[in-house]
């Protein structure tokens, strides 16, 4: 077999996903037109340039697709290499917010200013954990089955979703670190048995915390969390408040019917939706393109993610194929959340939606892991 | 398999189980994009229409008032007597500030607390204010502020960018209204209340004229249901020109002040005068040049009430407050009902802190009391926000509870305080009334001209007649007396006017006959409004006679003034078209309306409205009228150096016998060419002998004595010495007055004759007509010694041989003010 393919050695095609590269690129160039039809109003009101959140976007797209194309001609085992030290370095990014290079915005201390640089240090921690725990369950091999591995390999987790939820204050983006692992691991070892344990207990976790929201056992003044879920509960009671924000939501969505309002012609992002260009997006395309506008954008990310599952269940070995899971989870995670957040599924919290929401650090790591993915995509040898 | 060539352990490559679990996977994550496919879907189809609407109606709020400009009102010269001034109100958006968890609430407040403000809050009041209320979107926190103070906060709400820790605090556009001369013209004016809703005067009758419409900036949604906004500018209201000049009612007010001044606390504790009212008017066009009443008010403070006397009568002991029962040596006798219901209250107190000290349950009941107690100081800082009809609508609410004794139950201090909430807004609103045109009163003799030409119109009187008084004559069942009851003896057609004997026009009216009397009153517009363009005309329909009812002796008193009630603005009217050919112009104050940008919308051209007498009859009551100033009760009107014309009247108010009088004159200057008719009334002048018109006569000559020069009317007649020294005194005032600034040493004397200089009226240069002032005092003379009088020796009066009541030598009025007649 060998002595068969050396010689045809150079003239081997690889395999490279045309088809997500354009879902990719597509959903990039969509996410800039809605960014720009949504934030335009705010920036005019707040910085009198119809564009300031749409050059800025603009840029870090350019930046992170330039990122996507060099990381995608690299042979993704060379971050194979980092897999340990950007376990640590992205745990120490995080730590540093605290610090006077951390900064504040909208309210929270998430980000870091880096030279000039702007970066969210959970966003570096989502991939560096991809990257690590590929590494981690190709070393451990067969060890992984055992429960002994499964709960190591879940522990290495928890300090970076811990210090993202206690140092930023982002239950969110804990979430999603502890979500990526969880669904490589998931997919790394056979058994079932402990992740459905482990769905059932989070699950019963949830309800019991929300039915005690619910009858004030826990008065919602405890904590903002806790308030949000009354005002998810019933968002009209809280209308000026806490439910604001998802209420105006489901008003974009209910007001834009089958085709919507027409692109650009929401009424919501006049400055009654807050944080519209940002977490809040996906209402506004429902606003504007309708239900038919958001379902060909869930198609999309579906397309996407089935990509994911082809290039995982080809890729050239381990390493690469939990890479793809990791970023496959990242991103289905992420849509999921986003519009189960926009229609007022689960309780309010800041969850952006990949590749369109408005945010520089989430789309150039975005990027960088789809040129992983790509990378992966373009290792797998096309037969016959 | 190649694939398993390339794996080191058995794990290095995807295995056929992982594939199976990422399909799970793909699978789970299938579902959930399909359930919030159908979520998004049932969103839609549940509750798409409501959304929708409540896209919609979230948009209605979104429009913003843009305040229209009040118009201006400006006097004959364009001199602003009431502007609108563009002012800020400083509001805080708490939902706005709240948002981040508050993270701009302390920098925002040490941005507006180092601005130059005056906040309504302290910093930490607002503070807490902010906390506690995080849904408030609009709260006013400074009022009407000025350019200058909000400048800072101005460039801060401009410059987000630049001042990204300052929120939730926006400028609102506003205007306040000002009148740069404060309390002149007052009346004509009025001032403007709550939302730019003018009351009183010019602001109220020209209230939709003058407040514009507010500006719009909205949003719409157009046919395709697409938002537009739309700007739809504020138009500015009208500026008004009005006829008044400030200069003439300067003087008018201040000689309308210097007389309540002098008189002031003179026969009775107040003012000079219940009121003075001065019309001063064009008779040849109908325009009024100045319009004063006193007391006046700020109009940039109309409810200020530091001037007024409140007066406030209960009886104590009704409410069981005796002597005795306040503090030591309390006396209820020499206490005034303010001073007994500051006892009360410090009564109250004092028990109420007892109470308290013993633990006793009475406490709170008086604790109550105290509080009560405590609540008028905060009412009268409240007043500047209270419409005037509360106070009414709390007495209607009052009497309806309890019709027969409004203070029941409450105790004196509060009966007390409530019987001077509503005495106050009660003098407040006779403050505010103009009486020029909303007090109606006799007119007394001013009348007497009306009739001669009534009788003079019809060819009933020729004007060679005579009279003989004798002081009293019968009417009916009534004897009525002639203001000199020892007679007038045979008068002349003219000594008829001159003397105002009221035995001759009680003749000339009863030839007139009621039928064509009252014609003619119809004519002068007498129990008719003249339409005069401002609010609160009083109407008199019912305050005149009825020619069906009327019977001789109104007839007779009507003929010298007296039965009927007018308004002064009636008068002036009516006697300028007596003047001034016969011609009824329509008094008015506004000339022409301007639009916000100065071009004119409007002109009120003069409007003749009818004609009363004819010109021959009009030169007649002319002449008639200069024969009053020159030789009969007018003489001390005439201002030095000129000659006019006029009228005296002394009315006596109703209920009779109280010595309350009504004086005026009525007079026109110059003489040969009326160029205006100025008219004087005092009603009830604050001095011992109230039915004296020379008070009237005299405020008369002193307004005109200013008015004229300044209207440019040159003086035609020669001074006497002691005229010119007057003069040269009066001149002397007036530059001290006007220009304290200058040069005290500035002879004053100078300023005459640069005047006569100037105007080259030297008397005897024109040779104008000039009168003989003998012949009056000869008249006078030839009148006291025409008829026998005695004298009672023990006090130097006169006695009425008719009667035998004591009367004044000169005057030939009673002595006795309790012996009263109607004059």
């Amino acid at each position: 077999m060998s002595e068969q393919e050396k010689p045809k050695k150079k003239k081997r095609r690889y395999f490279f996903d045309y088809t997500m590269l354009f879902i990719v690129v597509f959903l990039i160039l969509f996410g800039l037109v809605m960014l720009y039809s949504t934030s335009s109003y705010e920036a005019n009101v707040k910085f009198e340039d119809p564009a300031f959140y749409f050059r800025k976007q603009a840029i870090a797209s350019a930046v992170g697709i330039a990122a996507m194309l060099a990381v995608m001609l690299v042979d993704y085992h060379f971050v194979q290499r980092f897999a340990f030290i950007g376990y640590f370095i992205s745990l120490f990014l995080i730590i540093l917010v605290v610090t006077p290079l951390g900064y504040e915005a909208g309210g929270a201390r998430r980000w870091l200013n880096l030279a000039g640089v702007s970066l969210q240090p959970a966003e570096v921690a989502k991939l560096a954990l991809i990257v690590f725990f590929a590494s981690v369950v190709c070393r451990f091999g067969e060890g992984i089955k055992g429960k002994k591995g499964f709960i190591t390999v879940l522990a290495l987790a928890l300090p970076h979703a811990i210090c993202v939820l206690t140092i930023t204050q982002n239950l969110s983006s804990a979430i999603i670190i502890f979500s990526i692992v969880f669904m490589m691991l998931f997919v790394a070892t056979p058994q079932y048995r402990e992740y459905i344990i482990i769905g059932i207990i989070a699950v019963a976790l949830a309800v019991i915390t929300v039915l005690l929201v619910k009858y004030d056992v826990i008065p919602a003044s405890v904590s903002y969390r806790f308030a949000r879920i009354k005002a998810w509960l019933d968002p009209e009671a809280f209308a000026a408040n806490k439910g604001f924000q998802t209420l105006q939501a489901l008003y974009a969505i209910g007001s834009g019917d089958f085709f919507g309002k027409g692109l650009g012609e929401s009424i919501q992002k006049l400055g009654y939706l807050p944080e519209a260009q940002n977490d809040m997006i996906f209402s506004i395309i429902c606003e504007e393109l309708g239900l038919f506008g958001a379902f060909a954008i869930i198609l999309l990310f579906m397309l996407l993610i089935w990509r994911f599952m082809v290039i995982a269940n080809n890729a050239q070995d381990m390493f690469g194929a939990l890479l793809v899971v990791g970023v496959m989870a990242h991103i289905s995670i992420q849509v999921i959340l986003n519009i189960a957040v926009v229609t007022n599924t689960i309780p309010n919290t800041g969850i952006t939606l990949p590749f369109i929401s408005y945010g520089g650090s989430s789309v150039v790591f975005l990027l960088l892991e789809m040129g992983l993915v790509l990378s992966v995509s373009r290792s797998i040898r096309v037969e016959g | 398999m190649a694939k398993r060539d390339q794996t080191r352990n058995g794990y290095s490559k995807f295995t056929q189980r992982m594939s199976v679990k990422l399909a799970v996977l793909f699978v789970m994550i299938l579902v959930a994009f399909a359930f919030l496919g159908i979520r998004l879907f049932i969103i839609n189809r549940d509750n798409g229409d409501k959304y929708k609407k409540r896209v919609l109606s979230q948009q209605a709020y979104d429009s913003v008032t843009i305040p229209a400009k009040r118009g201006d009102i400006v006097d004959r010269n364009n001199t602003k007597i009431a502007v609108s001034q563009k002012v800020y109100n400083v509001c805080i958006d708490s939902k706005s500030l709240n948002k981040d968890d508050g993270a701009n609430i302390e920098s925002t407040l040490t941005y507006l607390y180092a601005c130059p403000v005056e906040f309504g809050y302290t910093k930490d009041e607002l503070r807490s204010f902010i906390m506690a209320n995080p849904d408030s979107q609009y709260r006013v926190i400074a009022k009407k502020q000025n350019y200058e103070s909000v400048s800072e906060i101005m460039n801060m709400v401009n410059n987000p960018s630049m001042y990204p820790d300052f929120t939730g605090v926006w400028l609102e556009d506003t205007y306040v209204r000002q009148y740069p001369y404060n309390s002149l013209a007052c009346d004509v004016i009025g001032f403007v209340q709550g939302d730019n809703e003018g009351a009183y005067g010019l602001e109220e009758f020209y209230n939709d004229t003058l407040v514009g419409t507010n500006g719009r900036e909205y949003g719409y949604l157009n046919d395709d249901e697409n938002l537009e906004r739309t700007l739809k500018p504020a138009q500015d209201g009208k500026t008004l020109v009005t006829s008044i000049d400030v200069n003439i009612q300067s003087i008018v007010e201040k000689n309308i002040l210097a007389f309540n001044e002098e008189h002031k606390n003179e026969a009775r504790e107040g003012a000079g005068s219940t009121n003075t009212g001065v019309i001063v008017m064009n008779p040849n066009n109908g325009e009024v040049l100045a319009m004063a009443s006193y007391p006046t008010f700020n109009l940039n403070d109309p409810r200020n009430t530091d001037n007024l006397d409140v007066k406030v009568e209960l009886d104590p002991e009704k409410f069981g407050v005796m002597n005795g029962i306040l503090d030591g040596n309390a006396d209820l006798e020499n206490m005034d009902d303010a001073e007994i219901a500051e006892a009360v209250r410090k009564m109250a107190e004092a028990e109420a802190g007892q109470a308290a000290a013993e633990g006793e349950q009475e406490a709170p009941a008086l604790t109550e009391a105290e509080n009560n107690a405590e609540a008028p100081e905060e009412n009268v800082e409240d007043t500047s926000n209270i419409d005037i009809n509360v106070g009414n609508r709390d007495k209607d609410e009052e009497s309806a509870a309890d019709a027969d004794d409004p203070y029941a139950g409450l105790s004196y201090a509060e009966a007390y305080d409530k019987a001077y909430e509503e005495a106050k807004m009660e003098a407040l609103n006779a403050l505010w009334k103009n009486f020029c045109i909303n007090s109606t009163y006799e007119p007394g003799s001013t009348m007497k001209p009306f009739t001669m030409a009534i009788g003079l119109e019809e060819g009933i009187l020729r004007g060679d007649e005579t009279y003989v008084c004798n002081g009293v004559t019968q009417v009916g069942d009534h004897e009525i007396h002639c203001s000199n009851r020892l007679g007038h003896g045979t008068l002349t057609f003219e000594g008829a006017l001159e003397q105002s004997c009221n035995i001759a026009f009680m003749k000339i009216g009863a030839t007139i006959g009621k039928a064509t009397f009252m014609k003619y009153n119809q004519l002068f517009n007498f129990g008719l409004k003249t339409n005069i363009d401002l609010t609160g005309e009083a109407l008199t329909n019912s305050l005149v006679f009825d020619i069906n009812t009327m019977t001789p002796t109104d007839l007779a008193i009507s003929s010298f003034g007296q039965g009927f009630n007018v308004t002064m603005i009636q008068m002036a009217a009516g006697f300028c078209s007596l003047i001034n050919g016969g011609y009824y112009y329509k008094p008015h104050v506004v000339t022409k309306i301007l639009d916000s940008a100065g071009a004119t919308m409007e002109a009120e051209e003069p409007r003749i409205l009818k004609q009363t007498v004819s010109e021959a009859t009009s030169d007649k009551i002319r002449e008639l009228c200069i024969g009053v100033v020159e030789n009969g009760t007018g003489k001390s009107a005439r201002p030095a150096g000129y000659r006019i014309g006029g009228k005296t009247g002394t009315a006596e108010k109703y209920p009779r016998g109280t010595e309350n009088y009504v004086v005026s004159f009525m007079s026109f200057a110059p003489a040969d060419d009326p160029q205006i008719v100025c008219y004087v009334v005092i009603d009830e002048p604050n001095v011992s002998y109230q039915a004296n018109s020379k008070l009237a006569a005299v405020l008369c000559k002193d307004i005109l004595t200013e008015v004229l020069p300044y209207m440019g009317i040159f003086q035609t007649e020669e001074l006497t010495e002691k005229e010119a020294e007057e003069l040269a005194e009066k001149q002397q005032e007036f530059s001290k007055g006007s220009s304290e600034d200058e040069n005290p040493e500035e002879v004053p004397g100078e300023i005459i004759v640069d005047r006569e200089d100037e105007g080259g009226q030297n008397p005897s240069d024109t040779g104008a007509i000039t009168f003989v002032d003998e012949n009056g005092n000869e008249l006078d003379e030839e009148d006291k010694t025409d008829r026998k009088i005695e004298i009672d020796p023990a006090t130097g009066y006169a006695i009425d041989p008719t009667s035998g009541v004591l009367l004044d030598p000169d005057t030939g009025a009673p002595v006795d003010p309790t012996v009263t007649d109607l004059r």
